[in-house]
């Protein structure tokens, strides 16, 4: 068994593609949480965009990946490009959302007090709904972290590279132990990632909590 | 370090004609009021009297519709809003402690902006914390919600004074605890009042807690004053049925009207020569606790001494006599209504009590009130 595992790791060069794999999952968490961030602080400026802006990325979310990664081979062709656009584009509206909210629904007596102390509102929305707002915009970004680790997966058939491309490997020359291997350690490796991320947000939410 | 701060010490707070609406609801309608610099005085009224409102209207929270709010003759509307709330200390009963700092960030978050040096801020920190009772070395590096109520509200008064505002607004900021805390915070704070010297505006509805620590009282109802006077304007002449229900004239004094002078007197102590040294009057006064003592002069008739009169004057006088005012005089079995009633018309705070030509305590109507409540 354990040999079999380890001839199939070293044969489709398994931790290459897990570095691979990391590295893109990466770039589109960072670029997501960026984006995602940077829309649900425009929002919050601009209340009357809140609406649409979500609608639009409520529509994106409801297209099955699949489809949105084929959609994207005019645009962007094959590979990792289209990979970490459908990340992002998935990956924007739980984190805006999350951030938007977070941003928001600071405690009313908070928000008066910082005033009647003389504070700016851009002070306290740098140094108090920010804050504030850490455990909320680290909920959507887990979910988000959740969601790039499927697609980039999935990347993997259209050319991506990363653990996608030994799952695609095996179904083509319909070798299960590939499939297996490589379809368990994926798993493995969503479930660190959200692991480590649940831990972050339930220490932010200790830190910065009143949520 | 400092702040730039369009005045320095509260002479007068002058609100005049002031209304504000929200919506259809009318708020505030159209009330003026003075605010003497240094007085404590209380906002109180049911929900909805306007209490709260008129109370931000004071730090620019909410700007009036019409009429003006001045300080010390400078209309605030001229001052900008920062700045001016950068220097009025303000207390809510929700407290909004930003529960992500530190006690010490908490406090020190308004001098950290003015660029305070660490050891600037943190000497000012645990001298505010010591001010409201609470040890610094354990409670500095805190968070928020690692205290109990009282001591996060007691971290909210000493958030409110770090910049030593000269004004100082409370909403309500015992409201939110159990009984028994209030009256201690109250009493800690009737301390903290005398040592800061500062012009407060607190709202309650709590009656008990404005006649504790009221100089003045000004009434709402339904966004108007309805009356503004001491405690014991209140409860002697209260305006109306509605004011008497509130101040409770009948449940809480009702026995007043059967109490008589001696009920109610202070003993007449020391007792001390006319001709006495200044200088060992001042130690016989201090050394028996009393601000007020009985001189009694060579023809023995009497007349009253206060220790604040007597310290004034103690370069100026040669033997206690000359410092002293004459007595308003009460019979000890006088009804204890109607001699206030006289010394309010005579205008004096003090009435000495005699029995059989001889001293035998001292009336003082404000000290009256407190212990009634």
């Amino acid at each position: 068994m354990i040999d079999e595992i380890t001839a199939v790791w070293i044969t489709y060069n398994l931790t290459e593609r897990t570095i691979e794999h990391l590295w893109i999952f990466s770039i589109a968490l960072i670029a997501a949480i960026v984006a995602g961030v940077a829309i649900g602080l425009f929002i919050y400026r601009r209340r009357r965009y809140a609406s649409p802006v979500f609608s639009s990325l409520n529509a994106v979310e409801t297209f099955p990946d699949i489809a949105l990664l084929v959609l994207l081979i005019p645009l962007a062709g094959i590979g990792t490009v289209p990979t970490i656009i459908a990340c992002v584009l998935y990956s924007i509206l739980p984190i805006a959302r999350n951030t938007y909210t977070g941003l928001i629904f600071v405690s009313p007596d908070l928000l008066e007090v910082g005033r009647a102390m003389g504070l700016s509102e851009r002070f306290i929305l740098l140094k108090v709904r920010f804050p504030l707002a850490f455990p909320m915009i680290a909920g959507g970004i887990r979910i988000a972290i959740v969601f790039t680790m499927g697609i980039v997966t999935l990347g993997g058939i259209f050319g991506a590279g990363g653990l996608g491309a030994p799952l695609q490997t095996g179904i083509n020359l319909i070798r299960p132990d590939i499939i297996f291997v490589a379809g368990i350690w994926v798993g493995i490796l969503a479930v660190i990632l959200d692991g480590i991320a649940g831990g972050i947000e339930a220490s932010l939410k200790r830190r910065f909590g009143s949520w | 370090m400092t702040l730039k701060r369009p005045f320095d010490r509260i002479e007068t707070i002058d609100i005049h004609g002031v209304r504000k609406r929200f919506g259809e609801t009318v708020a505030v309608d159209g009330i003026s009021l003075d605010i003497r610099g240094g007085e404590l005085l209380i906002l109180i009224g049911g929900s909805g009297s306007g209490k709260t409102t008129t109370l931000r209207m004071i730090n620019r929270l909410i700007d009036p519709d019409e009429g003006t709010i001045a300080i010390n003759g400078i209309d605030t509307q001229t001052i900008d809003g920062i700045v001016l709330r950068k220097n009025i200390g303000y207390v809510i009963q929700q407290i909004g402690l930003f529960p992500h700092m530190t006690i010490r960030e908490n406090i020190g978050l308004l001098p950290t902006i003015e660029g305070w040096s660490r050891e600037e801020i943190d000497s000012r920190v645990a001298e505010l914390l010591i001010l409201v009772h609470l040890p610094p070395d354990q409670f500095m590096d805190r968070y928020p919600k690692e205290l109990s109520g009282g001591q996060q509200q007691r971290v909210g008064l000493a958030r409110a004074l770090v910049m030593n505002p000269p004004l100082l607004l409370m909403d309500e900021p015992f409201g939110a605890l159990d009984p028994l805390l209030r009256r201690q915070l109250q009493d800690e704070f009737i301390g903290i009042k005398e040592d800061i010297g500062k012009t407060i505006v607190f709202v309650t509805h709590d009656i008990n807690e404005a006649f504790r620590l009221g100089d003045r009282i000004a009434i709402m109802h339904e966004g108007q004053i309805v009356q503004l006077g001491t405690p014991r304007d209140l409860i002697l002449n209260p305006a109306d049925k509605m004011v008497s229900d509130l101040v409770g004239s009948d449940r809480l004094f009702g026995h007043i009207a059967s109490l008589t002078v001696s009920d109610m007197m202070v003993p007449a102590s020391p007792i001390i020569s006319g001709e006495m040294e200044v200088q060992s009057a001042i130690g016989v006064m201090v050394q028996s606790g009393s601000k007020i003592a009985v001189v009694r002069n060579r023809a023995s008739s009497f007349s009253v001494l206060l220790l604040s009169t007597l310290l004034q004057m103690r370069d100026e006088v040669k033997t206690v006599l000359e410092a002293t005012d004459p007595p308003f005089f009460l019979s000890m079995d006088a009804s204890l209504l109607s001699a206030l009633e006289e010394m309010k018309a005579a205008s004096v705070s003090l009435g000495l009590v005699m029995k059989d030509g001889e001293p035998a305590g001292l009336l003082l109507p404000d000290d009256l009130i407190t212990r009634l409540v």
